[in-house]
């Protein structure tokens, strides 16, 4: 290694560092937790980490989804409805199937719900109405349908599928390989689309500047919809979770909009501004692990449950307002 | 977003119809308003076609009932949307007024109500100084006050807020009584609060500024404005709105819960948004927020009686609320 190549290799790391000084900064914050929580249950071996990975996957999944919109500039409030429709869909009709239909049904799912997004994104593009308003109205109707496809909590879905999300055929235990490998694939499959394929980029482009981007060629439309539809792809993913986690379907509206919520809090301190056209979805990944990963941590701390969303809340309040006062202080400081 | 403007077509191709249209779109572009007392006035006849009884004061009651919380917390969200912001927390803090009231109403109603406000003027403020001060995302600042507030609460109703959750008679009045037979009293609640928005926004310096704000931040500061206390003031004042109309929730009702206003949330910001309030600011005014809470209120009724279940009635209300906002939208772009 010769000298001269030592400031340049620096430079270039301290260039890479300071781009993606949010993301390694959530997947620090992780570690730490992770860490922390070990040394505070007396046995910390594979039983917890399939429960953390398991149950973070839906929340990793829609948050991801919801990642791309707002780095293409858009918000998705139909998300946690989207994830309702999929998941009452699936209990209803993989109830008693062979694994093979099952999969197709996920697959139709996945697709469908895909489509139906891409559809509300066309609608935003072509009507002029703001991202929030369309998607608060269409995730009336998205619930709307989850309910009338599935009337009251029930279904179900083969053995096998279950195993494919939770590494285990009944849920409970198992093998820690299945959710990673679940978490794992879909994050780094829409992270290289975001960063390395040429609707990725012009994803980031709408997001960051749309007036811009149409100047400079880009299909702005074509963009903005490929953008809701992986953000509904991966909202039927999310579905499909949780009809693994859970066995069943539950179709009640509160859960959805609680899921999109989660889903914005997760972007949020995952790294993606609501401005759009800046962040990274493996940022998303890490902050929806930690804010699943709180709940047992807080009891593991013997803390009253009740308190730990009181935690949640202050945590993600706290972490915003630093953000804003390193913003300020840079301000007054140039 | 600017439409390339269509060249006037050839005299000879121009029909009157085409100019009659032309003329009620201007006019329909120009008075928006009118639009949806249109709208307001085809829904309450539709629901008489449905439920004759409905067309009277007595068979509007209910749909009054629940317009005067609703239009209250649309109201909080106007004034915020004005300025670019929002408050997802606006449903929590009412029900955790409510909860406060209740818990404070064997002490009177004076105190009662007084207490449940002064929870709305603290996460109000606390909503406030998060954006103004510490610039967070008012989306995400109020989502997390939203947590906090349900953490706080859940947690509270096993200590310091046990006991009662009936609230006194006095506030069951004002939320559910009636005067002259069948007008009820919130409604007259609601209607202060309007006129006094109405007059903060339209004849106060503290309400140009809130459309100031959200047309343009940077000309409001540079003009020599502290825009955070302006920010401030507008969440305390949305934080005050929510507690009132927790209150008077409550007083429907009778007794509390944890779930009392969450249902409001998206109607609060669907009724501002059917009305004509922009959600990136500097666009709206109260008058058409009151027209959206009541076309909401109504279109409630309407499923109510059809007596269809749940999933049809949120296919529904979704489908009419994307039409009118795309119909608002594409009216307005016109002009």
């Amino acid at each position: 290694m010769t000298s001269a190549a030592l400031p340049l290799r620096s430079a270039a790391w301290r260039r890479v560092l300071s781009r993606n000084g949010w993301v390694l900064g959530v997947w620090l914050l992780l570690g730490a937790l992770l860490v922390w929580y070990s040394t505070l249950i007396p046995v910390f071996g594979q039983f917890q980490v399939v429960s953390i990975s398991k149950n973070s996957l839906p929340l990793v999944y829609l948050a991801i989804g919801q990642g791309i919109i707002v780095i293409a500039g858009g918000i998705d409030l139909s998300l946690g409805a989207l994830l309702l429709l999929s998941n009452a869909f699936a209990a209803r009709f993989m109830d008693d199937q062979p694994l093979g239909i099952v999969l197709l049904i996920a697959l139709a799912v996945i697709t469908g719900i895909g489509a139906l997004n891409a559809l509300t994104g066309y609608v935003i593009s072509i009507s002029g109405v703001p991202d929030i308003v369309v998607t608060l109205a269409t995730s009336y109707i998205w619930s709307g349908f989850a309910l009338w496809v599935l009337p009251s909590p029930g279904g179900g879905t083969a053995p096998q599928f279950r195993w494919l999300f939770t590494g285990s055929e009944s849920g409970i235990g198992g093998s820690y390989i299945m959710p990673v490998l679940m978490m794992a694939i879909p994050s780094i499959a829409v992270f290289i689309l975001s960063r390395r394929s040429r609707l990725g980029l012009s994803i980031y482009a709408i997001g960051s500047d749309s007036v811009a981007a149409r100047l400079a060629g880009l299909d702005v439309r074509r963009a903005k919809i490929a953008a809701y539809a992986i953000g509904g792809a991966m909202a039927a993913l999310a579905g499909l979770a949780t009809v693994a986690l859970t066995g069943t379907g539950d179709p009640r509206f509160s859960i959805g909009a609680n899921a999109t919520l989660n889903s914005v809090a997760a972007i949020v301190l995952g790294g993606i501004p609501l401005t759009g056209g800046a962040g990274s979805v493996l940022g998303v990944v890490a902050a929806g692990v930690i804010l699943i990963m709180l709940n047992p941590i807080l009891s593991a701390m013997g803390i009253n449950p009740n308190n730990a969303q009181i935690i949640q809340g202050v945590l993600i309040a706290g972490v915003m307002m630093i953000g804003g006062l390193v913003v300020l202080l840079r301000e007054r400081a140039s | 977003m600017s439409q390339p403007v269509t060249p006037p077509s050839g005299g000879a191709f121009e029909t009157k119809g085409a100019t009659l249209t032309d003329r009620t779109r201007a006019i329909v572009s120009e008075y928006p308003t009118l639009v949806l007392i249109g709208v307001l006035i085809l829904l309450i006849l539709l629901t008489g076609a449905i439920e004759p009884e409905y067309l009277s004061i007595r068979g509007m009651r209910n749909t009054l009932l629940q317009a005067a919380p609703l239009g209250i917390l649309a109201g909080a969200q106007t004034i915020l949307m004005l300025t670019g912001g929002i408050d997802l927390s606006i449903t929590m803090i009412a029900t955790g007024s409510a909860y406060v009231a209740a818990n404070q109403s064997p002490n009177g109603a004076a105190i009662a109500i007084l207490l449940g406000v002064v929870v709305g003027l603290l996460a109000g403020s606390a909503n406030g100084v998060g954006v103004a001060v510490f610039r967070v995302n008012p989306l995400i600042m109020t989502l997390a006050m939203s947590g906090i507030l349900l953490g706080l609460f859940t947690a509270w109703t096993q200590t310091i807020l046990q006991g009662s959750t009936q609230v006194a008679p006095f506030i069951k009045v004002i939320g559910a009584g009636s005067f002259f037979g069948n007008l009820p009293y919130s409604v007259i609640v609601w209607g202060l609060i309007a006129v006094a928005l109405l007059w903060l926004l339209r004849r106060t310096g503290w309400g140009r500024l809130l459309y100031a704000i959200g047309d343009n931040e940077v000309a409001v500061r540079l003009a020599g404005v502290r825009v955070w206390q302006v920010r401030i003031t507008a969440y305390t004042v949305a934080g005050i709105l929510g507690s009132i109309s927790g209150i008077l929730l409550a007083g429907r009702t009778g007794a509390v819960d944890l779930q009392l206003a969450n249902i409001f949330l998206l109607p609060s910001v669907a009724a501002a948004v059917i009305g004509g309030t922009s959600i990136f600011g500097g666009v709206g005014g109260y008058t058409g927020t009151i027209l959206g809470a009541l076309i909401l209120s109504v279109l409630n009724s309407m499923l109510t009686f059809l007596n269809v279940g749940q999933d049809i009635q949120q296919v529904v209300y979704g489908s009419i609320v994307l039409a009118l906002a795309w119909g608002y939208a594409s009216l307005t772009r016109s002009a």
